[in-house]
């Protein structure tokens, strides 16, 4: 388990594109605290993550989707994400899975420092905002397994 | 167990283990009519390009008024290896070059003719028709030392993560083929049939467009055609194909 | 337009089903696509696919620009004589480009 303090990437006036980043904090693999303190919309995140140019999840991802052909198989499924995983930790894994495992296939979704050869149209850009990443938190947290058939 | 089943189990384990090659060109990775469509010479709409780089190579050009033919004589004599053994180091820049530079490098130079576009129709067509001539051979990259830098380029980029996504080649293509992108499945990118008509492109494209497409799947800056990364890349992935057969031109979906 | 593939059984017997198959070279742009400008690209599609055989029209086609690009077109007739097939495409602009083969029947 490592600990890692969040940081604010300052805005400077003239890069207009950069966006700044909500400080987190990492602790005991999981970021205890909403990016943005406002509740996640469960329908808004069950959007975003069927939407697969918006949230890309279903391309690596299957789910609870019967009406998503096509889903990808790179990735586990997503039934019982709420029940394996608290809400803090299906956080971090959004905002930048490399933290729980370095190899890891998955995109970062709240990061733009470090990565390499970004897109021009795509730099200073977290791939989801604070928000949405709420909203598909807020939506994963409700699928519990459902044992009782 | 009868008398039978036990010499056949005796003489099986008796059997050297033969290593299996699990490496597999984009071909085994698609449905059977797409492989029926490039079986087919008469149904493989990469083959009108072949066709259009066969009436270019004896069409004289430029202000030379020669034409391939002129110096090259017959293709499939000629030409027949040449594919499979590039990139190589050109003697001419003394730098890694790729087989349509090559050819555009002849165009303006040797032939005194505009160069043509890069993934331009004149210039496909032209590579098309001269990595057919080595269609069914191995890929054998050139065991030349100068071409060192370029492959650990080349194997330093193909596992380098990049773009928006944070993704390296490596990371689906080596971990993940055979898996499912959507509905997508992931070959082993192996370079085995380019030029190749691709039925999403409706046309016949080069190596480095695929590049693009994957760079700005991933969303990331793409690798300039022609420029040394897109041509140690190609080089890195010649080396991991090597001894495979080329199919050029290939389709793919 | 440029040419076209075409593949006619070198022989056959009088009386025989035999399949023809042409691949025609072609952008078959829409119409509806815009291009880097942003401006929509022209269509520019084949309209009509006609093959006579020794002058007798035995298929024909009308095509739309739903049709790939590159168009694949087989289709099957009766060896009846030796002689002469003649394709013949016309696009949306009303240009044709004809093309022929032989064919031997015994």
């Amino acid at each position: 388990m490592w600990r890692a303090v969040g940081f604010i990437a300052v805005l400077v006036s003239a890069q207009a594109q950069a966006q700044a980043l909500v400080p987190y904090r990492i602790e005991n693999g999981a970021i205890a605290q909403s990016l943005t303190g406002v509740k996640g919309d469960t329908a808004k995140g069950r959007a975003i993550v069927v939407e697969r140019q918006k949230g890309l999840c279903l391309l690596c991802h299957s789910g609870p989707f019967p009406e998503e052909r096509f889903q990808g198989d790179l990735a586990p499924s997503l039934v019982g994400t709420g029940s394996r995983l608290s809400e803090g930790e299906i956080r971090l894994r959004m905002v930048d899975s490399t933290k729980v495992n370095e190899k890891t296939i998955m995109p970062p979704y709240y990061k733009t420092e470090g990565l390499e050869r970004v897109a021009a149209n795509y730099k200073g850009k977290t791939l989801l905002s604070a928000q949405e990443i709420e909203d598909v938190i807020a939506f994963l947290v409700t699928l519990k397994d459902d044992t009782q058939k | 167990m009868n008398r039978l089943a036990c010499l056949v189990l005796i003489i099986g384990t008796a059997l050297p283990a033969v290593a299996q090659d699990a490496r597999k060109s984009g071909f085994d990775f698609m449905g059977p009519d797409t492989q029926a469509m490039q079986k087919d010479d008469l149904a493989n709409p990469g083959m009108l390009s072949v066709l259009e780089g066969e009436a270019l190579w004896k069409a004289n050009a430029g202000t030379s008024q020669k034409s391939c033919a002129s110096c090259h004589g017959d293709a499939a004599q000629s030409m027949k290896g040449v594919a499979a053994r590039y990139p190589a180091f050109d003697e001419t820049t003394q730098a890694p070059l790729d087989l349509a530079g090559r050819i555009l490098q002849c165009r303006t130079e040797r032939q005194a003719a505009p160069a043509p576009q890069r993934e331009g129709r004149e210039l496909l067509a032209l590579t098309s028709y001269v990595a057919h001539q080595s269609r069914d051979l191995p890929i054998a990259p050139p065991k030349d030392a100068r071409l060192t830098a370029a492959r650990a380029q080349g194997a330093a980029l193909y596992s380098t993560r990049m773009g928006q996504l944070n993704f390296s080649c490596a990371q689906c293509h080596d971990d993940n083929a055979g898996g499912h992108l959507g509905a997508a499945p992931i070959p082993q990118s192996h370079p085995t049939g380019y030029p190749l008509y691709r039925l999403e492109w409706q046309a016949l494209g080069s190596l480095q467009r695929r590049f693009r497409n994957c760079l700005s799947g991933m969303r990331a800056e793409p690798i300039a055609a022609g420029s040394q990364d897109a041509i140690a890349l190609e080089l890195f992935l010649m080396d991991r194909a090597a001894g495979m057969r080329l199919e050029t031109p290939a389709v793919r979906p | 337009m440029a040419r076209a593939l075409i593949n006619v059984p070198q022989k056959s017997k009088r009386g025989e089903i035999i399949e023809i198959k042409t691949l025609m070279s072609h952008p078959m742009e829409t119409g509806f696509r815009p291009g880097m400008d942003g401006q929509l690209i022209p269509r520019d599609i084949i309209e009509k696919f006609v093959c006579t055989y020794n002058g007798e029209v035995v298929f024909s086609a009308q095509l739309h620009p739903a049709i790939t690009a590159n168009p694949f077109i087989s289709f099957t007739t009766i060896a009846t004589d030796s002689g002469t097939l003649v394709f013949s495409w016309t696009d949306n602009k009303g240009e044709t480009q004809v093309q022929t083969a032989s064919i031997q029947v015994e």
